[in-house]
């Protein structure tokens, strides 16, 4: 069976209405499922593979899928020497990532408040042209950006990316954070009034306990925006003590020649914390990812 | 103060309390994003000198004459719009083949779905390696597997040909952002009530007619905004390119190489500028096919 073949069985068979299923089109659907997922995981395979490949397997003519010996080598480098300064970008990653989501968080909340219980004209305009902004690239902003910083002497602080970061989240957090507050009741804030609540202890009161879910949510998706974050690092930092691990890792492959086991070691160290985050995240999944999908 | 405050009718307080509360907000979109837009098409009108002292100084179209007499420019516009067209369309079309494929009960379905995504949510620089070395012409899998199926066999890697760089990095994108449209249309899938494929069953809809009658209907839409929201976002992609192979230039690129690898910041931002406008029509675009709700 070709694999044009398999594929289209598996289809036929979903095509075929949910239940009725011969083993024949149970066995295309199996088969497509896992050509789907081979083509989804294969480089993540390669990028594990690599990372504990030892060099004399990696850089020979005759290695196969599956190397013949395993070490781990290659995260002692990148995390004990100091060629290799993997443990700084992590932590740089980590701090602008952090503070990057709190303040984007902090205003979101307010700003999401303010648009669905207060009622003030050119509420609806500002959120849609807020939507509307979120659909623009980064590259289109980046050279302004940093004649900007330029100018406010801000180039090569980690104080540019707290700022450009937090705006390139906020769009997408404030989206989250209103698409719930809507669906809170008004009669628990109402409650919170008459016990003589202003509207200010009620957000931090009412509102924030009850959607603490979905906050930690738009938290984890500025985090994502934040730590997979490559154009504003790359023309906003300049000495290597300030740089973030997307930065960080592109200058180990410059800086040297067949690393490639190091390179995915780190790779791995960054992709980690996110894999990790997204198991929590699936229930926001859909929301999240299609309305931030921006960094595409 | 305070009593002043409370002195203010209540309608007017509500009213001053929104804008207060969504000051911050926009201040930081205003500061960072709509202002830097503004001095961005005033950029593309000057020469933009080294030292930052010194203001920029105005020399009207010439960087979009520069722009507009030069191959490398209609060449980036080029693959600019092939990259686009090809990676939107095909990263679409597999996500909805993936979804209507996911689109059932099966053991390990959660999972699955859940696997399905790492692609899209992973960071770009990490990926973007993994491809790199998969498709290293020396040290790399695909190469030898591509060669063993008899399809490409040649010493000069994928990555390092301008033709096969073009293709890669679609390829590349599709395989990145194919979760994108998969969880757009999963989605939407699932709030197809069952009783309308059992209404179809019995009136004797086979398979096809049950895609053609009742799935692709209620999925139009969503291909609609999954293509519209591609087309503008590839369009600009920047990282997908730049971080994958360095022997492709889309326009974001030449943008980039212009104002930080060569300091002509005026002609990047007038490039920048044209990114832009290609952007506002798309979401004008946007607005009158899916409307604004849909936002």
């Amino acid at each position: 069976m070709t694999v044009r073949e398999n594929v289209a069985n598996g289809f036929r068979i979903v095509l075929d209405g949910h239940r009725r299923s011969s083993l024949l089109s149970r066995i295309g659907f199996y088969v497509a499922t896992a050509l789907t997922l081979l083509f989804s995981l294969y480089p993540f395979y390669v990028m594990f593979i690599t990372s504990i490949s030892t060099n004399e397997s990696l850089y020979s003519r005759d290695r196969g899928v599956i190397p013949k010996s395993f070490t781990l080598e290659h995260y002692e480098v990148i995390f004990g020497s100091g060629s290799f300064p993997v443990q700084t970008y992590f932590w740089n990653s980590l701090s602008v990532a952090l503070v990057t989501s709190v303040i984007a968080l902090v205003v979101s909340i307010l700003g999401a408040y303010s648009f669905t219980r207060l009622d003030y004209p050119g509420g609806t305009l500002i959120r849609r042209g807020i939507i509307v902004v979120y659909m623009l690239a980064a590259i289109t902003l980046v050279i302004p950006l940093f004649q900007l910083l330029v100018r406010f002497d801000l180039v090569d602080t980690k104080t540019s990316l707290y700022i450009t970061y937090t705006v390139k989240t906020l769009p997408l957090t404030l989206y989250i954070l209103w698409n719930y507050f809507r669906s809170i009741p008004v009669e628990i804030e109402e409650a919170a009034f008459i016990d003589g609540y202003s509207r200010l202890e009620t957000i931090a009161r009412v509102i924030v306990p009850v959607s603490l879910p979905v906050l930690v949510a738009a938290f984890l998706f500025s985090f994502k925006i934040a730590w997979n974050e490559y154009l504003f690092a790359s023309v906003f930092l300049q000495s290597e003590a300030l740089y973030t691990l997307p930065i960080g890792i592109e200058t180990l492959d410059s800086a040297f020649q067949n690393v490639w086991g190091e390179i995915m070691a780190a790779s791995i160290i960054t992709t980690l914390p996110i894999i990790v985050m997204f198991l929590y995240l699936e229930k926001y999944m859909v929301e999240g990812l299609t309305a931030g999908a921006v960094e595409g | 103060m305070r009593e002043r405050i409370e002195r203010i009718d209540p309608r007017r307080r509500e009213v001053l309390l929104g804008y207060l509360l969504v000051l911050p907000s926009l201040l930081l979109i205003g500061g960072v994003i709509l202002y830097p837009l503004i001095y961005n098409v005033y950029l593309g009108f000057t020469e933009v000198p080294l030292n930052p002292d010194q203001s920029p100084v105005w020399i009207g179209l010439e960087n979009y004459e520069t722009l507009v007499n030069s191959d490398r420019f209609w060449e980036a516009t080029y693959n600019t719009v092939v990259f686009t067209v090809a990676s939107a369309l095909l990263a679409t079309a597999l996500g909805l083949a993936v979804a209507l494929l996911f689109d059932r009960a099966f053991r390990g379905r959660r999972l699955a779905r859940g696997l399905v995504l790492l692609p899209h949510v992973t960071p770009i620089i990490a990926v973007a390696f993994a491809w790199q070395f998969m498709l290293d012409p020396l040290w790399g899998n695909l190469p030898d597997f591509l060669a063993w199926l008899g399809i490409y066999e040649s010493d000069v890697g994928l990555l390092q040909s301008r033709d096969h760089a073009l293709q890669m990095a679609i390829l590349f994108d599709v395989w990145r952002n194919f979760p994108f449209a998969f969880l757009l249309f999963i989605a939407r899938l699932q709030a197809i009530p069952q009783s309308m494929y059992e209404a179809a069953t019995i009136d004797g809809a086979g398979r096809f007619a049950q895609f053609k009658d009742i799935i692709l209907p209620e999925l139009k839409g969503t291909i609609l905004i999954a293509i519209l929201l591609r087309f503008v976002w590839e369009f600009n992609a920047f990282e997908p390119v730049w971080l994958l192979t360095r022997n492709l230039e889309t326009l974001p690129i030449y943008a980039y190489k212009s104002a930080f690898s060569t300091y002509n910041q005026g002609l990047g931002a007038a490039i920048a500028v044209m990114l832009f406008l290609f952007q506002l029509v798309m979401v004008a675009v946007y607005m009158r096919f899916v409307g604004e709700d849909e936002l």
